[in-house]
C-alpha cells in the first residue's frame, strides 16, 4: 500500500479513474496457443496486461533427486521482462516477489492437475509478463491454465484468478497498477470453478470480515465471464478448423 | 546429443547432400518473416519478429543515467538477451548462458558499428544522458535467432519514443518525438552443413551444421561479422556468402519499411 | 451430439465410467480439453498424451545399450525397456525401433518386445491423440498416404511417425496436416483431394 501522502483520487463520481464500476472487469481477451515447441501455450491481455504462459511435460524429472515416484512434480516461474513496466527498465532475474508469485502459482496447480498419472515426472509451467499493469499473478494464472489444458495434461478444473481491493468505503474487484499501490486493501485470489474452491489467497491491507465476503461475491461473478472466456479461448482453434469444412 | 535429435540430424543432413531443404526451401531463401510494431505500449519501443517458427521480441526502454567517465557526452546502448525456458525444451531457467550473451552482443555491434543511434543525441545535460536498453525476448526458438533479433531490434528502434526530461522527472506519456534513427542494419546468417551452405537455418538444420556465419550489413558495407563453431570457411565461401548477404538483405531492408505502423 | 468440453466441465449429472473423466458427488466431469459424445458416452481428447497400453504398437529410439537391456526414448513421460535376451540381434544407440508393448510394470516403465529396426528415413513427433486419425478406419488413411507418396510409413502409438522412400517431404505434410485438422469430418476425403492436386509435382 503506498504512502497516503500524496495518494491521488482513485474514485470520482463513484466511476474508478479508467471509468469503470466497482465490480468491472477490464477487458479480456485469451488466445490458446501460438508457441510451437511449448506443450501447450497461451497468450493473454487483461487490461494493459499482456502475459504469455507456455508448458512443458510431462517429462522425465531433473535433477533424479527431484523425482517422487508416486507423481508428477510441478515446476513453476513466473517472471517480469525488463521491458514491462511504464516506469523505468528492470533488472531481469528473479527477484523474491517473483520467487513468491511462482510458488503461489504452483500450488494452484498442483491442486487440479491429476499428478498421480505421471510418477517419476516433472511439468514445467513457464510465466512471462511482456507488460504489466497490476494483477498480473491473476493473469499468468488465469493464462497459464489455458496453457496447462492445451498440453491435454488431465486437470480436475480450469482454474481462473482476479483479484479485489477496498478503496475507502468500496470493494473494487481486478485491481490496475494505480489502484493497486493506493487502495488500502488488496487481495488476489484464484478459484477453481467446478466446485468453487479457493485455490490461491493472499491479501494485504486493512479489510473486515464483511468486505471479503463481498469481495468474493465479485470475485466469483466476475469469474463467470473470466471462465466463460477461457473455455472460448480453448474452442477456439478448433472450432476454426471445423468450421472451415462446414457445409 | 539426444539419439532423437542424432536421427532427425542424420536425415536432415542425408538431404541436404543431396541439395535438398527438408521443407524444400530454396538453399539461399528465407522463412516466411513477419514484423508486428509497438505491440508493447509500456515499453518506448517494441516489435516481433517471427522467421518461420521462431518468435522473438524486443522491448526498448530509456531510462536517465549518468555517462561513462570517458564519454561524457555520449548516452549508453546496452543489449540483452533472454532465451526464455518457454521458447524451447533445452533453454533452461538460470543466468545468461554464453549463447545469449554471444546473441545480444552480435545484435549490439551490428546496430552499434552502423551508427543506427547517435550516442550524442542521448545527452541530457551536464553528467546525464539517457541509456537506451535493447531487451531481447526468444519467445520459440527454431534456428537463426540473429537475423530474427537484429529485425526485431531495428524495429523496434524505429518505433521508439524519446521520453522528456522535466524538472528532474521522466515524462513517458503525451507527445513524445521519435527516436532518431540514422540507418538500417540487418543481418544474414548462413549454416555450413559439410560443403553446403544454407541462408537462414531452421532449429534441425543448427542442430547438424557444423559451422555458421552471421554477416551484418547496411546498403553500402558490411558492418559486422560472426562465426560461430567449429566448422571452417574458405575465402571463396566467404567472398560468396558477402555477395548473397548484401543481395538478401535488400529484402530484409523493404520489410523493416514496409512493415511501419506509424 | 457432440460438443468441446474442457477440464472440470460437467459431462453428466449422474456417475458415468468414461475414459478421460472424473466422478465427484455422483457426477461425471471432463479432465480434458476433448470432444464429449453424448450418445456414446465417449470423451476423447483433442490434446493429448499417451498412455501406454499392452499390446500398442510404437516407434521408439534406443537411447542407452547396455549388457542386459535397452532404454528406449519414447517422447513419453514414460521409460521404455527392452530385455536384451529376447532380442536376437544387439541394437545400437539411436536405432530406430518399431516394438510392441509387453506390460507396463509397477514403476509405470514401458516393458517393450520385439523390436524392428527402422533404418534411415525421416523420424517425426506429433501429438499422440491425433495418432488414430493418422491411421485411419481399418488402415484406410495410412494407405492412402503411402500409395499416394510412395513413401513407407510406420506410425506409433506413442506419437511418432516414421516415413522413408518416395515422397517424404509430401507425406510430411499430409501428417502435419492431419494432426491439424484429426478433429473434423471429411479428412479422408479431403487428404485424398490434396494428393491428387499433387500429383506429378
Amino acid at each position: 500500500m503506498g504512502s497516503s501522502a500524496n495518494k491521488p483520487e482513485l474514485i470520482v463520481n463513484g466511476k474508478r479513474l479508467d471509468g469503470r464500476a466497482f465490480g468491472e472487469l477490464r477487458p479480456l481477451k485469451i488466445v490458446a496457443g501460438g508457441l510451437k515447441n511449448a506443450a501447450g501455450s497461451a497468450y493473454l491481455e487483461w487490461g494493459n496486461n499482456k502475459v504469455i504462459a507456455g508448458v512443458y511435460g510431462p517429462k522425465e524429472a531433473l535433477p533424479k533427486h527431484t523425482q517422487d515416484p508416486e507423481k508428477a512434480v510441478v515446476k513453476c516461474k513466473y517472471s517480469m521482462a525488463p521491458f514491462s513496466s511504464l516506469e523505468e527498465h528492470n533488472r531481469s532475474g528473479p527477484n523474491r516477489r517473483a520467487i513468491e508469485i511462482s510458488k503461489v502459482t504452483r500450488e494452484v496447480f498442483e491442486k487440479v492437475i491429476l499428478l498421480e498419472d505421471f510418477p517419476g515426472s516433472e511439468i514445467d509451467i513457464y510465466i512471462e509478463v511482456l507488460q504489466s499493469d497490476g494483477g498480473t499473478r491473476a493473469a499468468g494464472i488465469t493464462c497459464a491454465a489455458v496453457a496447462l489444458a492445451m498440453s491435454g495434461i488431465p486437470m480436475t478444473d480450469l482454474p481462473y484468478a482476479t483479484s479485489v481491493g477496498k478503496v475507502g468505503d468500496h470493494m473494487i474487484l481486478d485491481l490496475n497498477k494505480i489502484e493497486d499501490n493506493y487502495s488500502d486493501a488488496d487481495m488476489p485470489v484464484a478459484i477453481g470453478p467446478r466446485n468453487g474452491e479457493i485455490l490461491l489467497l493472499q491479501m494485504d491491507g486493512t479489510l473486515t470480515k464483511q468486505d471479503i465476503k463481498e469481495g468474493m461475491d465479485l470475485i466469483r461473478k466476475a469469474g463467470e465471464t473470466i471462465s466463460r472466456l477461457q473455455r472460448e479461448a480453448l474452442r477456439a482453434p478448433y472450432e476454426r478448423i471445423s468450421n472451415k469444412y462446414k457445409n | 546429443m539426444h539419439p532423437l535429435r542424432q536421427v532427425k540430424g542424420e536425415y536432415v543432413k542425408g538431404m541436404l547432400a543431396k541439395g535438398i531443404r527438408e521443407e524444400g526451401r530454396g538453399i539461399f531463401n528465407y522463412r516466411p518473416i513477419k514484423i508486428t510494431h509497438s505491440l508493447l505500449p509500456n515499453a518506448e519501443g517494441s516489435a516481433q519478429v517471427e522467421i518461420g517458427n521462431t518468435k522473438v521480441l524486443v522491448g526498448i526502454k530509456l531510462d536517465v543515467a549518468t555517462p561513462m567517465p570517458d564519454k561524457p557526452d555520449e548516452g549508453n546502448l546496452m543489449s540483452m538477451a533472454e532465451l526464455l525456458p518457454l521458447a524451447s525444451p533445452e533453454y533452461e531457467s538460470g543466468p545468461p548462458s554464453p549463447d545469449s550473451i554471444e546473441l545480444a552482443r552480435v545484435v549490439d555491434r551490428g546496430i552499434r558499428a552502423a551508427g543506427v543511434i547517435d550516442l550524442k543525441s542521448l545527452f541530457i545535460e551536464e553528467g546525464k544522458v539517457w541509456s537506451l536498453f535493447i531487451d531481447i525476448y526468444v519467445l520459440n526458438y527454431d534456428g537463426n535467432l540473429f537475423d530474427a533479433c537484429t529485425l526485431a531490434a531495428m524495429a523496434a528502434l524505429s518505433n521508439t519514443r524519446m521520453p522528456g526530461y522535466e524538472d528532474g522527472k521522466v515524462v513517458r506519456e503525451g507527445n513524445l518525438a521519435k527516436l532518431k534513427v540514422n540507418n538500417v542494419v540487418t543481418s544474414c546468417t548462413f549454416a555450413k552443413v559439410g560443403d553446403k551452405m544454407v541462408l537462414d537455418p531452421n532449429g534441425g538444420e543448427e542442430a547438424i551444421m557444423d559451422g555458421r556465419l552471421t554477416i551484418a550489413n547496411d546498403e553500402n558495407v558490411i558492418r559486422a561479422m560472426q562465426k560461430g563453431l567449429p566448422g571452417s570457411f574458405t575465402e571463396k565461401e566467404l567472398e560468396h556468402l558477402i555477395d548473397m548477404s548484401f543481395e538478401k538483405s535488400k529484402e530484409l531492408r523493404d520489410i523493416i519499411v514496409n512493415s511501419k505502423s506509424d | 451430439m457432440s460438443r468441446i468440453v474442457v477440464p472440470g466441465e460437467l459431462l453428466a449429472e449422474k456417475p458415468l465410467r468414461i475414459e478421460n473423466a472424473i466422478i465427484e458427488d455422483d457426477k461425471t466431469y471432463s479432465s480434458v480439453l476433448g470432444v464429449y459424445h453424448e450418445d456414446k458416452t465417449s470423451l476423447i481428447p483433442l490434446e493429448g498424451l499417451w498412455y501406454p497400453r499392452r499390446d500398442d504398437i510404437v516407434i521408439g529410439i534406443v537411447e542407452d545399450a547396455r549388457l542386459n537391456s535397452y532404454s528406449v526414448d519414447l517422447n513419453s513421460p514414460y521409460k521404455g525397456i527392452i530385455i536384451a535376451k529376447f532380442v536376437e540381434t544387439r541394437l545400437q544407440r539411436g536405432d530406430v525401433v518399431e516394438c510392441e508393448v509387453k506390460e507396463i510394470d509397477e514403476t509405470k516403465t514401458v516393458v517393450l518386445m520385439r523390436p524392428k529396426v527402422l533404418e534411415g528415413g525421416k523420424v517425426m513427433d506429433i501429438k499422440p491423440s491425433k495418432i488414430p486419425r493418422v491411421i485411419g478406419k481399418a488402415n484406410t488413411m495410412i494407405q492412402q498416404i503411402q500409395d499416394g507418396t510412395k513413401s513407407t510409413v510406420m506410425v506409433g502409438m506413442n506419437g511418432r511417425v516414421w516415413a522413408r522412400g518416395g515422397n517424404v517431404a509430401l507425406a510430411t505434410e499430409i501428417i502435419l496436416m492431419i494432426g491439424e485438422e484429426a478433429h473434423t469430418k471429411g479428412l479422408t476425403e479431403r487428404v485424398k483431394t490434396f494428393l491428387a492436386s499433387k500429383k506429378g509435382v
